[in-house]
Order: structure tokens, then sequence, then C-alpha cells
């Protein structure tokens, strides 16, 4: 084993050109990891490269790291130079090793202001890192800020291309397909980072805070992405249904879904493809380009608009409020769970009485809140009937395919929407659990829920 | 045992394992303020190297006033509060450039009211506390533009009364005490649900007595005391089992080093020994110092300081969630 200090420089510096010799050799590494080994075995390098996962066997890291370490904070003192090569294979040894060491990912940013770093390096070299560090806060800021970079870079280049094309829109360029395209791929993969993460470790806040930053700042306003989310994530949270982040990130989504909605017609669904309002200063939204033959222009007039967008907020809820169900009758006893419910209903209780305000303020004669205190039939759909929901569509619509207004068709020729979420209904869920189940965390946890809608919802009316 | 918790935090900072030290050096400046403020509420700060810490922090104040967490490490917010914090505890603010400090800070402060954490832009809720922190306790609230600060802040309120880093995200119970934290050192809790989210602070508790920071996760030390901090300052203290959460955090005490662990039965650290420490001292133990839960620091040092951050009286004729009007919830949602 290295002793002497020399001994140790010389060690070290092979180490290091060998990891970044390994991603030279496969550019697919997938994943990091450190192999237990206490000894140094003879002539042979302690960078393990299997298929596409990296080891490091582990008596070299207390050599490795301090070694790394200082060298970077010398030369961050200006004490030792290092060239940009140099620096750039020391930063990702050190950060596969350390992620929270912030300065390190702060020299990676200036490598990159100046050119020497491309920002996709630096987005893998941190999903690298948090294969084995899923939570590694300074990890995920150093993404956001390489991923503002890349958004300034795409705006800045639909700035230039606006130039060259005087008359063109500035709308229409952020549709130009290949900037879409690239952005797209790039918000694909950021949700493929948050979800393997989040796979890796139970309630990652900084995974899913990351997975909601993401959104609001490349997907603002895309509906049709946001319906995506929320139904290729209804298979994740039904299998991890302790993880109290990946429901939140479902609410968020609803939430965000229901606000959209709400704002009828200029931001609906089949408005946006229409040209858009937003300035060229801001990133350009990657949008999806499927025609909607159904609601285009004059076709679809605010009203209806708004009511199709009510229909469609009503089944989102009534669906997850299925989905809510579900699982706590199947996983009895999870906090998660009813901290969901109150979430979601208290969301859908409020949509209602924004829309009975408006309702209200607006005489619109076909959406007037003409209810019990129970009941709903304010979406303002002439085709609302008092049935069972047991027996209605919303039922088969079932795991991945969720309400659009595609479903026009369907909501214009008066197929029955399910029965809305109300307070009784809640109460009978209560009820229900109360008296068939004997788990007891379950009836405490269907007791506080009850006490809850008690007193914050139903006092609040 | 408390002498013993002070020993093993004496020993800590003496000891010097290559590794280890590298390892946690991005927090240095925080493991100080941690180690430094127990032995404080301990009354056993005189055992610590005086000079030597101040020299420290001196060293780490950079060209544009911020300080990092070591020599060589780039400044930032986190660190420059921690600084300030030992600096008070000392009483040797002048040992810094205070004016730069404070440019610095000011600096940080964005449009929309939130703070970076440094110059790269990062923006947290915890930004927002560090800023509040470090101003008030240099007497300078004055720099930066509490308003919009404040609007920052309550734009990241939960409908269930707790705050998350940013606008839209989890209620979080190391986030709640930054926000209610940042709101009582503005003087505006009664912004705050302190019914809703005195709610959610005590559903925190577990049967082990502990607290834990979300639902579904595992009682710790440290958010027992960010649970038990926040709930202080809102006034609902008395709202959770007391004597459970001071026999789970006894348990979590390591009696043969000394130093308390997240978890009884696991490592201790000088991070989980300050806050089980601190945990016990707002829970009334007199051999502790009482402890400031807006600051984390011994209230002896508030009065020199002449620093009283605003706490919600519970004596006072509280709201009750039945007179909770829909009025206040809707205000809630539109921040949520
Ligand atoms: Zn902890």
């Amino acid at each position: 084993m290295a002793e002497s200090e020399e001994e140790v420089d010389v060690l070290v510096q092979r180490v290091v050109k060998d990891i970044s010799n390994a991603f030279k050799r496969n550019p697919n590494i997938d994943e990091i990891g450190v192999i237990p080994c206490p000894e140094a075995r003879y002539n042979r390098s302690p960078i393990v490269l299997v298929e596409n996962k990296l080891g490091v066997e582990s008596w070299c890291i207390k050599f490795l790291l301090p070694y790394v370490h200082n060298k970077l904070l010398l030369y961050r003192q200006r004490k030792h130079w290092l060239d940009r090569e140099a620096l750039v294979d020391i930063t990702s040894t050190l950060l596969l090793l350390n992620p929270d060491f912030t300065t390190a990912w702060n020299v990676r940013k200036e490598l990159l202001q100046c050119g020497a770093l491309v920002p996709e390096k630096d987005l893998y070299l941190g999903k690298l890192a948090l294969t084995k560090f899923p939570k590694s806060p300074e990890t995920w800021i150093h993404r956001r800020w390489v991923l503002q970079q890349v958004l300034q870079r795409f705006s800045a280049a639909a700035c230039r291309s606006q130039q060259q094309h005087g008359e063109m829109e500035s709308s229409e360029l952020q549709r130009s397909p290949m900037l879409s395209d690239q952005l797209t791929r790039t918000l694909h993969e950021e949700m493929k980072v948050c979800c393997d993460a989040a796979c890796r470790y139970p309630s990652n806040y900084n995974a899913w805070s990351h997975r909601i930053w993401v959104l609001q700042h490349m997907a603002r306003g895309n509906i049709k992405f946001f319906h995506d989310e929320l139904s290729s994530m209804r298979v994740w949270v039904s299998m991890h249904v302790s993880d109290h982040s990946g429901f939140h990130y479902r609410q968020f989504l609803l939430k965000e879904l229901m606000t959209e909605l709400s704002q009828a017609p200029t931001s609906s669904y089949a408005s946006q493809n229409r040209p858009s309002t937003a300035p060229s200063s801001s990133p350009p939204h990657p949008s999806h380009t499927e025609a909607n033959g159904e609601l285009t222009g004059a076709e679809a007039s605010g009203d209806e608009e708004r009511q199709l967008n009510s229909a469609t907020v009503l089944q989102l809820f009534h669906q997850e409020l299925e989905l809510c169900s579900d699982l706590i009758q199947s996983f009895p006893g999870h906090e998660t769970l009813w901290s969901h419910r109150r979430h979601v209903f208290y969301l859908w209780h409020l949509w209602r009485r924004d829309l009975e305000h408006h309702c209200s303020c607006n005489g619109d004669a076909e959406a007037v809140y003409a209810s019990s205190d129970s009941d709903l039939q304010a979406v303002g759909l002439q085709s609302h009937v008092n049935g069972q929901p047991g027996a209605d569509e919303a039922m088969e619509v079932e795991g991945t395919s969720l309400p659009d207004p595609h479903d026009s068709k369907r909501l214009k020729r008066g197929v029955p929407l399910p029965d809305p979420p109300s307070l009784t209904s809640e109460y009978g869920f209560v009820s229900g659990v109360l008296d068939s189940c004997c788990n007891h965390e379950q009836k405490r946890f269907a007791a506080a829920y009850k006490k809850w809608i008690d007193t914050v919802v139903n006092q609040a009316r | 045992m408390l002498d013993k918790h002070a020993d093993y935090i004496a020993a800590y900072g003496s000891k010097n394992d290559d590794y280890e030290y590298t390892l946690s050096e991005y927090l240095r400046m925080s493991g100080i303020y941690w180690g430094l403020t127990v032995m404080d509420l301990m009354g056993q700060l005189p055992r610590m190297n005086q000079q030597e810490i101040i020299d420290f922090i001196t060293a780490c104040q950079h060209e544009c006033g911020g300080i990092s967490a070591s020599i060589g490490h780039d400044p930032h917010l986190l660190y420059t509060l921690s600084a300030i914090q030992i600096l008070c505890l000392y009483d040797s603010t002048d040992a810094i450039d205070v004016d730069k400090v404070v440019e610095y800070i000011k600096g940080l402060q964005q449009e929309d009211g939130s703070f970076a954490g440094d110059k790269w832009g990062e923006i947290d809720t915890r930004f927002s506390f560090c800023a509040a922190a470090a101003l008030a306790l240099l007497g300078r609230m004055d720099a930066i533009n509490v308003d919009k600060a404040v609007e920052f802040v309550l734009s990241c309120m939960n409908f269930d009364g707790g705050f998350g880093c940013r606008p839209g995200s989890e209620s979080h119970a190391g986030q709640i005490y930054c926000c209610t934290g940042f709101l009582s050192l503005t003087g505006q809790l009664h912004q705050v649900n302190a019914d809703l989210l005195g709610w959610w602070l005590c559903e925190r508790q577990l049967l082990s007595g502990g607290l834990n920071g979300r639902p579904e996760k595992l009682p710790d030390v440290c958010y027992s005391w960010w649970v038990l901090a926040s709930l202080k300052i809102i006034g609902k203290i008395h709202w959770i089992d007391k004597a459970k959460l001071r026999t789970f955090i006894l348990a979590c005490q390591d009696e043969e080093t000394g130093g308390f662990a997240d978890r009884p039965g696991d490592m201790v650290d000088p991070f989980h020994t300050l806050f089980g420490v601190a945990g016990l001292s707002l829970l009334g133990d007199k051999q502790i110092k009482p402890v400031n839960p807006v600051l984390c620091m011994p209230e002896d040092i508030m009065q020199r300081l002449n620093l009283k951050p605003e706490l919600l009286n519970f004596f006072l004729p509280m709201l009750t969630l039945v007179l909770l009007h829909h009025r206040n919830l809707e205000i809630i949602f539109s921040h949520a």
C-alpha cells in the first residue's frame, strides 16, 4: 500500500486518469458505486468497469478524496495551477465521491461558462452522482443551474432566428421543431432522472421538488404534458403508497391542471395550438403538436369550452378519489394516503367554490350551482344524472387513460358524468372504513380525516 | 450526562481524521456553530478555542462580503449566517467587515423578494431565513425589502398550513421552521394559520414520542427540534406530548461516548447533539440554558443583543378552527 507522500501522489494521479479513461472507454456508464475491498491488490487498478457500472475499490478512497479535495482548494486559493482538462477530471472524481462539495460544482459552472464543458456533460455527471447519492442537495441545485443555461441558450437561439426571419412570429419560432424537440428530450430525460432518484430513496424531497421546478420552468401551461405526467405517475404511486412526496407531486399536477382548465378559454386545451401570446424572452414551451379538430376557433364557444373543461376537472377529481379509495382499502394504515385524500378533497372543494362564485356572478343559466348541500350540478352539464357512481363510465376509464377534451363528442352527446365528490360521499367513505376495518391505525387515520373535513371544510362553507 | 456531552463535543473538534474532515469540510462553519452553541447551552463555551475560531472566520470572509464554510471554499448565505451566529456567541462581530456582509446579503435578494443562496442563483425559503436571521443579529434588517421578502415566503405556504422550499413544493418540517422563523423575525406571524399549521406539526409525533419531518418518515432528533421550535414560535407547543418527546430525545443519547444520534442506537454527531440538547431546553430542562426557538441560540445572547423575535402567545384567545372562516382558506389557497 502506498504510504509516502510521493507514492500517494503517483497513485492518485493514476486513479484520476483511470476514472476519466473509463468514461472515455464507455460513455454509457449509468451507475457508480464503491466496492468493499480493504486491501489494495498489486498491479490492479482500483477502478473497475463492469458493463455499464463503474466501481471504485474502497481502499483507495481514503487517499483519493483528501488528495483531489486539497488540490482543488489550492487551485481555488490561487496557490496551485490546474489546466482546464485537469480541472474537469479532478472535479468529476471529487463530485462522484462527495457530491455536496458546493465549490467543486461552482468550478464546473465556471468551466461551462467559458465553454470548456458542455451542459450535457454536467447533467450526465450529476445523474451518475445521484445513482449513489439520490438526495444530494448540491447535485440537484447544480442541475437546476445547468438547466437554466440550457433554457437561456434555447431562447437566445430563438431570438437569433427571429432576427433572421423578421416576419415570423416569435410564437411560431417557439414551436420550431428542432428547438422544441431538443427541449422535449431534455424534459423527458429530467423526468427519468427524478424517477430514478425517487426509486432509490423514499419520499425524496429534493428529487420531487426538482421535478416540480422542471415543470414550472420547462412545461409551463403545457396541459398535455401535465396530463401525461398524472397518468404515468398513477402506477408509480400505487407501488409506493408511503411516498408522501410522490403523492404531493400528484396534488401539484391536479392543482396546475385545475388552474389551467379554469382559465378557459384562453389557456384551454383546444387553444394550445393557437399562437401563444408569450413574450419571446420566455423559454419556449415544448408544445405538443396534436391537432384538435374538434374544438378549434369558432366551433367551440367560450361557454362550451368552459363546460368541457369543467367536466374534465370533475373527472380528474373523481378518478383521483377513486384511486385514493382503492389504495386506502388495499393498503390499510398509511398516513400518506389519508393525507393525499385531504389535499385532493380540499382542492376539489375549493374549485367548486370558485365555480359557484363564478356562476352566480355571471348568471350563467346553464351552470348555476343548483345544489343541495351535498350535490354538485354546477359543472354545467345538461347531461348530469343522479346515477350511482359505480355504474358510470369513469369506472371504465381506468389506469392510464385520463379524461381529456378529446372526449368532447361523448360529453356533447350527453353521456352521464360521475357523481361529483361531496361531503356526503366523504362521510360515507369514512364510516365505511370505520365499520368494516379492524386495523387500528386505519381507524385512527379515518377518524382524523373525518375531524379534518368537519373543521377545515365543513365549518368553512 | 451533560459533562459527557461536552467532552464529546470538545474532543470532536480536536479529532483530525483526514478523510472524515475532508468529507464534511464543505459545511465546516455550520459544524462549528453547532458545536459552540451546544457548548454554550451547557455552560461550557470557555472550553473552546475562541481566538482560533474568530481568526478562522475572518479568513473565510471574501471580497464580496460573503463568508464561506472554510478557507478556499466559495461564500454562501448558509455559512454567512453560521459565522454571524458564532460571532454573536463571542460578542465579536467586529472580526468581520459588517457593512460588506450586509451588502452581500442585500445583493442576493431577487425582484420577487426571494433570496438566492449565493451568486449562482438557487432560490429556497431556507435562504430567506438565513438572510433575515443574519440581518436581525446584525441589527440591519432595514437593508432589504422586507415586504417583498415576506410576500415570497407566504407564496410558499400550502393549504395544510405548512411551507415548502419554493411555491408549489411539499410542506416539510425544516422549511416550516425556516418560514415561521422568518415570519417571526419580520414580525409577520399573524400571517400564519397557526391552528392549521399546529395541527400538521402535531401529527408529526409518533408513538415513540419522537417527531418526524413529514408523514410516514422516521422520527429524528433534528426534526424533533424543527417541529418543536415551530410549535413554540406559533404558540402551540402544548399541543404535543412533551413527556414522551423528552423520553425519545433522551433515548438518543450515547451514554458511553456522550452526544446524541438521530435515533436510538445510531451513531452520534454534533448536529444531532445540538438539536437534542436544544430540544430538551425548549421542553423546560433546567440544567440547560433557555434556548431561543427562532435563532437556536441561548436566550442570554438574545438579551445582550436586545433581540426579541416575535412569538405567538398561546394565552391569547386564538381563533379556533371551528370559527375559521372560508375567507381564510381562500387566502391560504391563493398562496398554495
Ligand atoms: Zn436528523
